[in-house]
């Protein structure tokens, strides 16, 4: 396999998620997904995220409307992938493109509330596997000097995964 | 050894009663934990990753919906439109209501909305997705205002802004569309349905939600014109 290649992370949200920005996305968004769901089901029937989706006509907008409640908090990230790290530790994968979704919900309870923000990687070069590590460089980098190439080696982790393939 | 071990305690879980069948015979237990240890190994090592080691930071901060805006045009090309609807308590002879939520949404100068494009699986940019999309609480005299486009038209409805409005606690008190006054000289015909024209437009009167308002109580003042801009005015009542 050579190519170039977009990565996607799902970095999934739930009650448990204990981190500053997780908790914001995941109270701000079952807040607007309660909201949101008034308008699918004005006679008030349905409770669930999935009696929706069954029900209700076009209730599988909620993923986009309400992910109007989380895009500010994907903009603080600054174009940088969270959580996915280099060998070294440190975050190296740039995205401009997501995809929120929302996994489960519950008006009653917040606590079934799930939710996923799906991050699409900037192209990276895949240069090579080496043992269980990828090493890809940054496809649109300034990098490149003196026949150097800057990579990066990392694993695939889970809810990690090559999105596209470009040869 | 240990992690011969842990290996073989992986396979346990994995498939539980051949593991307990083999252990009572002892002389195949060791073929099996061979060719076990290369498939396993393989998947347990790759979760292992080096943890995050950077500076801490940026730190995130609370920020409203993207909704929450006055310009709700994110780059949308048409004629300008303010629109300020004034919300009145239908329980409470229809005076001004503070403090409620209203969301607002149309369809751009082609007659489409932006969940058009955002509820498939394809991935978006983050910037503007939510064109034409606004939500303001209303001020002491009931009132929000956006700054938008005329909206375009589509086959089967008549030109409409959708209008959701809430309490300040989120519960629905509402949900209604804004219709537009018709006929010669109205904004409606000078927009002319941009680039399409008006043929095949459904008027008012053959319109799916407006053709029961007979009195015309869902039909919003427009004032203005193609050059200086259009402003609409409406009052909606809700019950609280």
């Amino acid at each position: 396999m050579k190519g170039k290649i977009r990565l996607c992370y799902r970095k999934m949200i739930t009650v448990d998620s204990m981190g500053t920005w997780e908790r914001l996305v995941f109270t701000d968004s079952f807040t607007e997904f309660k909201m949101q769901a008034q308008y699918y089901d004005q006679a008030g029937k349905y409770n669930t995220f999935a009696q929706l989706l069954q029900n209700a006509p076009n209730a599988n907008q909620l993923h986009f409307l309400v992910s109007a409640a989380i895009v500010g908090y994907v903009k603080q990230l600054n174009g940088i992938v969270p959580d996915v790290t280099n060998n070294l530790g440190l975050l190296f994968l740039t995205f401009d493109q997501f995809r929120f979704e929302i996994v489960n919900s519950d008006l009653r309870n917040i606590e079934k509330h799930v939710v996923a923000i799906n991050f699409y990687s900037d192209e990276l070069n895949y240069l090579a596997q080496i043992d269980q590590y990828l090493l890809t460089s940054k496809a649109n980098s300034t990098t490149e000097n003196m026949g150097e190439t800057l990579t990066d080696l990392f694993t695939i982790s889970p809810y990690l995964s090559i999105y596209s393939i470009q040869q | 050894m240990e992690r011969k071990n842990f290996l073989r305690s992986l396979l346990i879980g994995a498939i539980s009663t051949p593991v307990v069948i083999d252990a009572c015979k002892k002389s195949s237990t060791t073929e099996n934990a061979g060719t076990t240890t290369t498939a396993t190994g393989g998947s347990s090592t790759s979760n292992c990753v080096v943890a995050p080691t950077e500076t801490e930071g940026p730190f995130p901060t609370k920020v409203p919906a993207s909704y929450v805006r006055s310009d709700i045009t994110d780059g949308r090309t048409g004629h300008k439109l303010t629109t300020k609807i004034i919300i009145g308590n239908s329980s409470s002879n229809c005076s001004p209501l503070a403090g409620a939520i209203v969301d607002i949404w149309h369809c751009d100068a082609d007659g489409n909305y932006s969940e058009y494009g955002g509820t498939g699986m394809q991935s978006t940019n983050y910037q503007s997705v939510h064109f034409l999309r606004g939500r303001q609480t209303t001020d002491t005299n009931g009132l929000v205002t956006f700054t938008t486009i005329f909206p375009g038209w589509y086959t089967g409805r008549a030109t409409h802004i959708h209008v959701h409005v809430y309490n300040a606690a989120g519960k629905s008190l509402k949900v209604t569309q804004i219709a537009f006054p018709e006929g010669t000289g109205t904004a409606v015909a000078q927009v002319n349905g941009y680039s399409k024209g008006l043929s095949g437009y459904t008027y008012n009167k053959n319109d799916n939600v407006f053709s029961d308002d007979t009195s015309g109580i869902e039909i919003a003042t427009v004032t203005g014109s193609v050059s200086a801009g259009f402003e609409l005015k409406i009052q909606l009542s809700v019950p609280v």
